[in-house]
């Protein structure tokens, strides 16, 4: 969909704007640090391609690149169960106790990801308040998945509920007055109407609270430095085997990751396209 | 049958205010009033999607402050008519048969029934973010009316709409009331909707009931100066009565001397209003014996608004008039210009009598 508001990057040059090239050129600082940073790793792991693959096939990276995103994806699993029906009351409701609630959920985006990291380490931990009564019934955090899962759990549910939050808000509240007058429960007009119109935003959320939690590193070693995720285990490799050897696993993860991305981005180019003009 | 019920309801800064009034079968009735008055959260508690804090609102005589908005069937259409953007224009009005379980064969029916009923055949595939504001408006109406309510909850409907749309469409819901045997209840700021189609009106101000009644009878005497200002009379003068009898009184405003129909009796002070369109001008040298009351005076102010020219005139009183203007051409008024205007008796209206 065309969008008059915005300009391709041509056409600023045919007929120049101060203001735009100059920010363009500030801008741009950022661009090329970041490329910079991708083409040194790219050309460094290129140079090398047999060690890249023998890295690229070592089992215990795929295993830890695996673990990383089934971890992430777990993550989401949760904030789509849990996240979504927060961020709706959130949404709609507006009582004095919603700003407590929203400072609560964003406490990690404001905190050393180590403090968080003690956080969940000390309520998950074999003596903590949710990690005793559940290691009775045999799940376990320290050195475990699901305590991989709570911390990054813990430092990405921000992103998902405000993001989706946000997503409910823009959908009008007279769209599901409607949808209720003419038969819908709230439940329906919540899944018929409120969902398929802030879906983006939920794929939004969804994709960024999936980013920060497998970028996730401090809170995570904090309750579970095994089994490694790709950010422990490239650090791991990286005090023992050194720079070669981490900064392959780094680059792979950069690949897989982006990959990742790209797809998600492709395929639901169109999700929700009405999302902007509700 | 509609009663509120000393309904009072507070949302954040806001609140409706102990207000009761009744809305029988069948009718047409408008709820004016300032922006911010409370008009749309009536119409919303009506549709059960605001519970009252107090009192109660009776749907046929039976209690349903309580119960949930899916199981009033009452229709709403809001003014920026609430289409879900995400289905065609046939799923928007095949939404509420979906929810009340009918077969697919009758959804089917009956969509196609108000497709063809509202011309909007044509349109079925078609995303509603796409339609025009009169095919959303039509869209609005038969989807409200597919779940075939008993009442009718129209949200300043036709405010968006040109006034060739307007027009039309205060006939399409001229037909609705009367093929339907629906009760509607409409929010309007327009007094030619109000008089084209309402039977009764409630005017709320503030979050409370100023005035209640049918349309000729608010219009007639409204109740309080703000409600007369709010109903578009432009000239609310305050006066005294110095003589009165035989159902017939002089007042006294500020030196404009008027007879009018009251009963006030004389010493006392009154508040009336009349019409801008009440107020005829003639040229000065007009002869005028006969008319109740002939008053010279002198141009103030002329606007211009559309085919209407609006003229202040300084009568001791200031008076707003309103003619058509080709008629101020031809009596060629300019500011400063000496008038005569006549006001019938029964056009100045009591307030609060």
């Amino acid at each position: 969909m065309s969008n008059p508001g915005r300009e391709s990057f041509w056409s600023r040059f045919r007929r120049p704007d101060s203001t735009l090239i100059a920010f363009s050129l500030i801008g741009s600082t950022l661009v090329i640090f970041s490329f910079l940073a991708l083409a040194t790793i790219t050309l460094t792991q290129l140079a090398d391609l047999t060690f890249l693959v023998r890295v690229a096939t070592d089992s215990r990276v795929i295993n830890s690149i695996a673990l990383t995103f089934g971890a992430g994806l777990a993550v989401v699993f949760i904030l789509l169960l849990f996240g979504t029906p927060l961020a709706y009351v959130l949404a709609r409701t507006h009582s004095r106790i919603n700003s407590l609630v929203e400072a609560l959920i964003d406490i990690p985006l404001v905190l050393p990801h180590t403090v968080a990291g003690i956080m969940v380490y000390l309520l998950f931990m074999q003596r903590g308040l949710l990690g005793a009564p559940l290691k009775d019934i045999g799940i376990v955090f320290e050195d475990a998945l699901p305590g991989i899962v709570m911390a990054m759990l813990f430092v990405s549910m921000p992103f998902y509920v405000n993001t989706v939050r946000e997503g409910f808000q823009k959908v009008p509240l007279h769209i599901e007055n409607v949808a209720r007058t003419l038969g819908a429960t709230r439940f329906k007009a919540f899944v018929l109407v409120v969902i398929p119109l802030s879906a983006r935003h939920i794929l939004n959320g969804s994709v960024l609270a999936w980013g920060r939690a497998i970028s996730e590193f401090a809170a995570v070693i904090m309750i579970a430095y095994y089994p490694m995720i790709v950010s422990t285990l490239i650090y791991y490799r990286f005090t023992t085997g050194g720079l070669k050897e981490s900064s392959a696993i780094a680059f792979l993860m950069i690949i897989a990751s982006f990959s990742v991305f790209l797809v998600i981005r492709i395929a639901t180019r169109y999700l929700g396209s009405y999302d902007d003009r509700v | 049958m509609i009663e509120f019920d000393r309904v009072g309801l507070a949302l954040g800064e806001f609140s409706l205010k102990d207000i009761s009034f009744t809305v029988r079968g069948g009718e047409y009735f408008f709820i004016i009033g300032p922006s911010g008055a409370g008009k749309t959260i009536i119409l919303e508690a009506i549709a059960g999607l605001h519970v009252p804090d107090t009192g109660r609102i009776l749907l046929s005589g039976k209690d349903v402050s309580t119960i949930p908005p899916e199981q009033r069937g009452v229709g709403l259409v809001y003014q920026d008519y609430s289409l879900f953007p995400h289905m065609t224009v046939e799923k928007n009005i095949a939404f509420g048969l979906r929810m009340h379980h009918l077969p697919s064969s009758e959804i089917q029916r009956r969509v196609e029934e108000l497709l063809s009923r509202f011309g909007i055949f044509h349109l079925r595939s078609r995303e509603t973010l796409n339609l025009s504001g009169g095919e959303m408006q039509r869209v609005a109406l038969a989807r409200a009316l597919a779940i075939d309510p008993q009442i009718l909850l129209l949200d300043e409907p036709l405010s968006a709409l040109d006034p060739g749309m307007k027009e039309y469409f205060i006939q399409v819901l001229k037909e609705i009331h009367r093929d339907n045997g629906l009760t509607i209840i409409q929010v309007s700021h327009n007094r030619h909707e109000i008089l084209s189609l309402g039977t009764r009106m409630a005017l709320i101000m503030d979050g409370r009931l100023e005035q209640e009644g049918s349309v000729r009878q608010v219009y007639a005497s409204p109740a309080t100066r703000e409600v007369a200002e709010f109903i578009g009379y432009e000239n609310v003068i305050d006066g005294v009565v110095v003589s009165s009898g035989d159902g017939e009184c002089l007042i006294d405003a500020s030196g404009l001397k008027l007879r009018a129909s009251c009963t006030v009796p004389a010493g006392q002070g009154v508040t009336f209003c009349i019409g801008a369109d009440e107020v005829v001008l003639h040229s000065p040298q007009a002869s005028l014996s006969g008319k109740d009351n002939t008053v010279q005076g002198m141009v103030n102010a002329i606007t211009q608004s559309g085919y209407l020219t609006r003229v202040v005139i300084d009568a001791g009183a200031t008076l707003s008039a309103v003619i058509v203007r080709e008629m101020a051409d031809e009596m060629a008024l300019r500011v400063g210009s000496p008038v005569l205007l006549t006001i019938r008796k029964n056009a100045i209206r009591m307030i609060g009598k």
